[in-house]
């Protein structure tokens, strides 16, 4: 990074812990993949409620997908990143190293 | 739970919170691989074990028991671990779908489809052998399938140890199968079925 440039922009949707950790758990699936809404709950820890408050902000910014089906008879909702979600995450986590990076580095 | 009213972290926690939730995430997919290795090891441990018992090193058995018996334990032990490793598997793929789940299904078919081939050709081929070499038949053929289609789940998800283990199943195949049938089941016991408990344990651990 270019010493003196001014520090990056974070964008204000991923930059809060639980929707950061929402987006890097569904960045980690492929491109044409979906999570089940459950499995995504169960793997962050959180209470549907607050989960879906999380992904309608996040659905509003464009940066996932919510596909509501059926499986059989049981309703099941299924989450994926988009296009543009995953560059916004991308360039959170490069405007992030570069705040590291003007810090002075990590540790 | 962290909420918007939350004061944002500093960058180097952000960081370390993305490195951690994808880990999880990783580790999450993958499955569990005491499920998908170890039922396996411990099959062919004791299923590879009493066949080695049954052909010993010398020509002369070690336990009194027929290679229908022995071969039996041996099946018996597969179509459990097989068992255990489809719990494994349906686990894993309730939660995501899309392309990889389409690719799990094409896999596990080609393993479906390499078996049941494996056994048309050796139930054809071992009446016109000598008992050693038709139990070894069986236990070569199918044990080239496990190698292969490792090799080949290796190639698809690009996991290298998965693409190791495969290597590894067919170097131990193709040396029992240059020494005999009882090197090849005393082979197949220790290095890989007690490899594959080794390897489930490891993999395990390291997440």
């Amino acid at each position: 990074m270019t010493a003196g440039s001014p520090p990056p922009e974070l964008d204000p949707v991923i930059h809060a812990q639980a929707r950061l950790r929402v987006v890097a758990a569904l960045n980690t699936l492929g491109d044409g993949d979906e999570m089940a809404f459950p499995a995504l709950k169960d793997l962050l820890g959180m209470t549907a409620g607050n989960l879906s408050v999380h992904l309608t902000k996040l659905e509003d910014a464009g940066y996932v997908r919510i596909t509501k089906t059926h499986r059989g008879r049981t309703p099941v909702t299924y989450v994926a990143l988009t296009k543009r979600g995953r560059l916004a995450f991308d360039e959170y986590t490069k405007a992030i190293r570069a705040l590291l990076d003007t810090a002075g580095g990590p540790s | 739970m962290a909420d918007d009213g939350e004061p944002a972290p500093s960058p180097e926690e952000m960081l370390r919170l993305i490195e951690r939730q994808r880990a999880d995430t990783v580790r999450r997919l993958k499955g569990d691989p005491r499920l998908l290795y170890a039922p396996w090891g411990v099959a062919w441990l004791l299923g590879f074990g009493t066949l080695f018992l049954h052909y010993g090193l010398g020509g002369e058995p070690y336990l009194a028991i027929s290679q229908m018996q022995a071969v039996g334990v041996m099946l018996s032990l597969q179509v459990l671990a097989g068992g255990v490793a489809a719990y494994g598997i349906t686990r894993m793929s309730g939660q995501v779908r899309g392309d990889s789940s389409a690719r799990g299904t094409m896999y596990g078919y080609a393993w479906f489809a390499g078996m049941v081939l494996m056994a048309v050709v050796a139930s054809r081929m071992s009446p016109q052998l000598p008992p050693e070499e038709s139990g070894l038949l069986w236990a070569a053929a199918s044990m080239l399938v496990v190698g292969v289609l490792y090799m080949a789940g290796g190639a698809i998800w690009l996991d290298w140890s998965m693409f190791f283990v495969g290597v590894c199943v067919l170097a131990v195949n193709a040396v029992g199968v240059v020494l005999g049938a009882g090197w090849h089941a005393l082979l197949s016991s220790v290095l890989l079925g007690g490899g594959f408990v080794v390897v489930s344990f490891w993999l395990w651990r390291r997440g």
